[in-house]
């Protein structure tokens, strides 16, 4: 009897004992690991958590262990087939020792979270799984250990969740791979940069725990502030950083994932086009005569007195900013109502593509002349009234009524800020059309400062007409970008039906044209409405309807047969990363311009085709031309809304994965795949 | 409130700026006691080229170097062939790798050293002035007393000995570099270990 109860008793002692780490007879570090599901379903990802508890004072490091210290490392001992994900790493704890040493660690435990993958078919009954974790444990003194963890799971058609509580406890902790919900904005200051954290109200402190490229010395994070005034961090970093935004308040701290970049140069240009197109309206037909006639206006109404005429100018522009800005509340206002669609996003779906193309062709005929559009009388009435009045309210309201009547000319350029105004937040936008607003105010203010260069005017005259209908070619020309993503959603069938559609639209407008000016019969108008609307109507129903509809969607396409791209899915990607292989992810879309251009200039070039072959990378598309929620979340896990974007992960190191710019340059693809290896 | 808080912010930082070593300019100089009482300057070695490292014993980053005597291999060669290679142990007293003057001695035995001085910085001066983080931290300062190498020893940030084989090991790069002439290809990495034990 006696060796049979030893025997059960060592065996409930075992059963009991978790790995663990002893130092001079303290238990410094008890690992043990937990799955989230009672059973393993066959194809279906799950979570596994390494729960790490530390003694009192002793901590281990997070994925970035700071000045020193090295971050805890699991690997698996999966059978063939199986992935796993990278580490979720919660909230570290950033900790500064005396010699400004800064490090970042979990004290007390922590659950480092990974996700599994198993195959499709799983043919035994039970699965045994296993990892080594290892880890450097600090105190004053440090030491490291390793410990194998390892819970045996059965395989079922069917599993309940398990551990929830503890689970969600630790996903609370993760940080959030959506955009933080409150304004952060970069600088690049020197060899730093500077962030502004608009935290919300209630925040008692804001927290920076940065992740730099893998052997890049960074400093450490200096954050001042309050809530009231706002937080600043600020970080020296030789480059690109990734890290994580952390906000404590009266209900804990959460975290965001932050790409630090400055302001996009893409707004200054918007910007910047944006005072030229205010400028160019100025030129338009509909505009040009207005000039001199107000300038001379201002001369009449002030006498000779060079204050007053400038006076006049401002009041003008005044009139010229506050129609701008209003179109400019009005898109806060409706983006507002609509939610945070994003503008991009916009074009996978074909059904608002194929409307912006008819837009686009509409305006296009507007400007060739085919037809025009009168402003209703009352609108030119009251221009002609607030002319009327004298003073500097008759200016401002001949400001006002000038842009408005303007309006049919100023609808393309319009049209084009509003796409771009529609995705940007609100003072952007505001920005822009403030910009708009000073560049056609611009020569008004210009003259009125100085009424003598009237005579430097173009004179108005046939090639104001030649320079609206030119302006129509470069709308044909973004007609075919648009029919070219058509195409690349639906198919080329699908091009000749939105086609077909454009071509009744064409002749509608026709016939628009010739029925709309006042001096055709009431009746014959009539006529010409109704033939125009049923054209649409019945061109709508038969070729976008019924034709289009029909067509197939374009297939995946191999067309640049050059690389072995492989179609993005997240299992194929932890599979391979699990497998250590190096993986070249290109986000990607037809309907993305930048896409396409790095893909012929530095992708799909032969150089980096030899690279690829000849570093045994994996190439993956994740094609976000139609819609695709996986490729969404991976994107967002970036930080990114948006592509292009290009990721590279090491062979064997997933949890540094190499981020490229937006712009690529072949000789930058391969020295950023040289680095993967 | 803003301005104030401005210049502290611009005062802190420029102060910092000229407490961080940096690459390419001349290293602070220092003057140091080994366990015999005997002083050691790096103005003493003008001329030579030094190689400064901060050690811990207990360390286990350090344990990886010197059990396997890559280290001290290292020192040997370096000393060799006229390189001055100075040891410093920047902790407090109570705390880890602490020696006193007679432990010094003995350890420095003990281990089978070849550097030409095992130095005590007990206050922790001399490695603030450097911004010494960890210990193995090392510096290369050239024969014009510029600092051309900062960081890690190698590139494998592990206390696991098995690392080291095929280990990319930085000093010995620098040195054969400078040996040859040549600028250091690599003047600094982040160095990996344990936190200096100020």
């Amino acid at each position: 009897m006696r060796p049979v109860l030893f025997a059960l008793l060592l065996l409930a002692f075992l059963g009991q004992r978790l790995p663990a780490q002893e130092y001079e007879g303290k238990m410094l570090v008890t690992a043990s690991l937990i799955a989230d599901t009672t059973a393993i379903v066959p194809g279906k990802p799950f979570r596994v958590g390494v729960l790490l508890e530390m003694a009192p004072k002793w901590h281990t490091y997070w994925q970035y262990s700071g000045d020193a210290g090295i971050p805890t490392s699991i690997e698996w001992k999966l059978p063939e087939g199986w992935g796993v994900g990278p580490i979720e790493w919660p909230l570290p704890e950033a900790i500064l020792e005396p010699g400004d040493i800064q490090v970042y660690a979990y004290g007390d435990k922590v659950m480092l979270i990974q996700q599994i993958q198993p195959p499709a078919e799983i043919i035994e009954s039970n699965i045994n799984l296993e990892a080594n974790v290892s880890w450097l444990v600090c105190e004053e003194i440090c030491i490291p250990g390793k410990a194998t963890v390892s819970r045996m799971l059965p395989v079922a058609g069917h599993a309940e969740p398990d551990n929830a509580a503890i689970f969600e406890e630790w996903t609370a902790k993760l940080p959030s791979m959506d955009p933080p919900p409150f304004d952060v904005t970069w600088q690049r200051e020197g060899d730093s940069w500077v962030g502004t954290v608009e935290a919300p109200a209630g925040t008692e402190a804001v927290e920076f725990f940065p992740l730099p490229a893998e052997g890049e010395v960074i400093g450490h994070p200096k954050i001042s502030g309050s809530a009231k005034d706002g937080f600043t961090i600020r970080i020296s970093a030789p480059g690109d950083l990734r890290g994580v935004l952390a906000i404590k308040d009266a209900n804990g701290e959460r975290g965001w994932w932050v790409t630090p970049s400055p302001p996009s140069t893409s707004l200054w240009q918007a910007l910047l086009f944006g005072f030229l197109g205010g400028i160019i309206l100025n030129l338009m037909p509909c505009v040009l005569p207005v000039i001199s006639l107000k300038v001379f206006g201002f001369v009449r109404q002030a006498g000779q007195s060079p204050r007053t005429i400038l006076l006049h100018g401002l009041a003008f522009t005044a009139g010229i900013f506050v129609w701008f800005l209003g179109l400019g509340l009005v898109i806060v206002a409706i983006r507002a109502a609509g939610g945070q669609a994003t503008w991009a996003f916009q074009f996978q779906n074909p059904w608002f593509n194929i409307a912006i193309a008819t837009i686009v062709f509409v305006f296009a005929l507007n400007l060739f002349g085919v037809f025009e559009i009168a402003l209703p009388g009352r609108a030119t009435n009251a221009l002609a009234q607030a002319g009327g009045h004298e003073g500097y309210s008759g200016s401002f309201f001949q400001g006002v009524f000038a842009t408005l009547l303007a309006t049919p000319c100023t609808g393309p350029f319009l049209g084009a800020s509003l796409g771009y105004a529609f995705a940007q937040p609100a003072p952007v936008t505001l920005a822009l059309f403030a910009c708009i607003a000073a560049g056609m105010a611009l020569p008004y203010l210009l003259l009125s400062a100085q009424p003598g260069w009237v005579k430097y005017l173009p004179k108005p005259g046939l090639w104001m007409e030649r320079l609206k209908q030119f302006m129509g070619f470069p709308l044909l020309a973004a007609l075919l970008w648009l029919l070219y993503i058509i195409g690349a959603q639906r198919g080329s069938e699908a091009v000749i039906w939105v086609g077909a559609f454009l071509l009744t639209v064409g002749v509608a407008c026709w016939i628009f044209g010739i029925v709309s000016p006042p001096v055709v019969p009431a009746r014959s108008r009539v006529v010409g409405l109704t033939l125009s609307v049923l054209l649409l109507v019945g061109g709508g129903w038969l070729f976008l309807g019924d034709l289009l509809a029909k067509s197939r969607p374009a297939s995946v396409q191999q067309a640049s047969g050059g690389i072995p791209w492989e179609p993005y899915s997240k299992a194929a990607v932890d599979t391979l990363l699990a497998e250590g292989k190096p993986v070249f992810i290109d986000f990607t879309a037809d309907w993305c311009l930048t896409c396409k251009y790095n893909e012929r200039t530095a992708i799909d070039v032969p150089a980096v085709r030899e690279k690829i072959q000849e570093l045994g990378i994996v190439p993956v598309k994740a094609d976000w031309t139609n819609s695709n929620p996986e490729i969404t979340e991976a994107l967002k896990q970036f930080g990114r809304v948006g592509v292009p974007f290009y990721v590279i992960y090491p062979a064997g190191r997933p949890n540094e994965p190499i981020i490229l710019p937006e712009l690529l340059t072949e000789s930058l693809v391969l020295s950023k795949l040289s680095e993967a290896r | 409130m803003r301005i104030p808080n401005f210049f502290l912010a611009l005062l802190v930082t420029t102060s910092l700026l000229h407490a961080a070593p940096e690459i390419g300019k001349p290293a602070p100089d220092f003057t140091l006691k080994d366990g015999t009482g005997k002083e050691h300057s790096l103005s003493d070695y003008a001329g030579k080229t030094v190689v400064l490292e901060w050690f811990n014993e207990g360390c286990p980053f350090v344990k990886k170097h010197y059990g396997s005597r890559n280290m001290q291999d290292l020192q040997k060669a370096a000393t060799d062939s006229g390189v001055v290679w100075l040891t410093i142990i920047s902790s407090a007293p109570g705390k880890q790798g602490h020696y006193t003057p007679e432990q010094a001695v003995a350890k420095y035995e003990e281990l089978g050293m070849a550097s030409t001085a095992l130095l005590l910085d007990e206050s922790g001066e001399v490695g603030r002035a450097y911004n010494a983080r960890t210990t193995p931290e090392m510096f290369v300062i050239d024969s014009k007393g510029t600092l051309v190498y900062m960081g890690a020893i190698d590139d494998k940030p592990t206390p696991d000995p098995a690392s080291l084989d095929g280990a990319k090991n930085y000093v010995q790069a620098a040195l054969t570099e400078l040996a040859a002439g040549e600028p250091v290809s690599t003047p600094q990495t982040k160095s990996y270990g344990c936190g200096v034990k100020y």
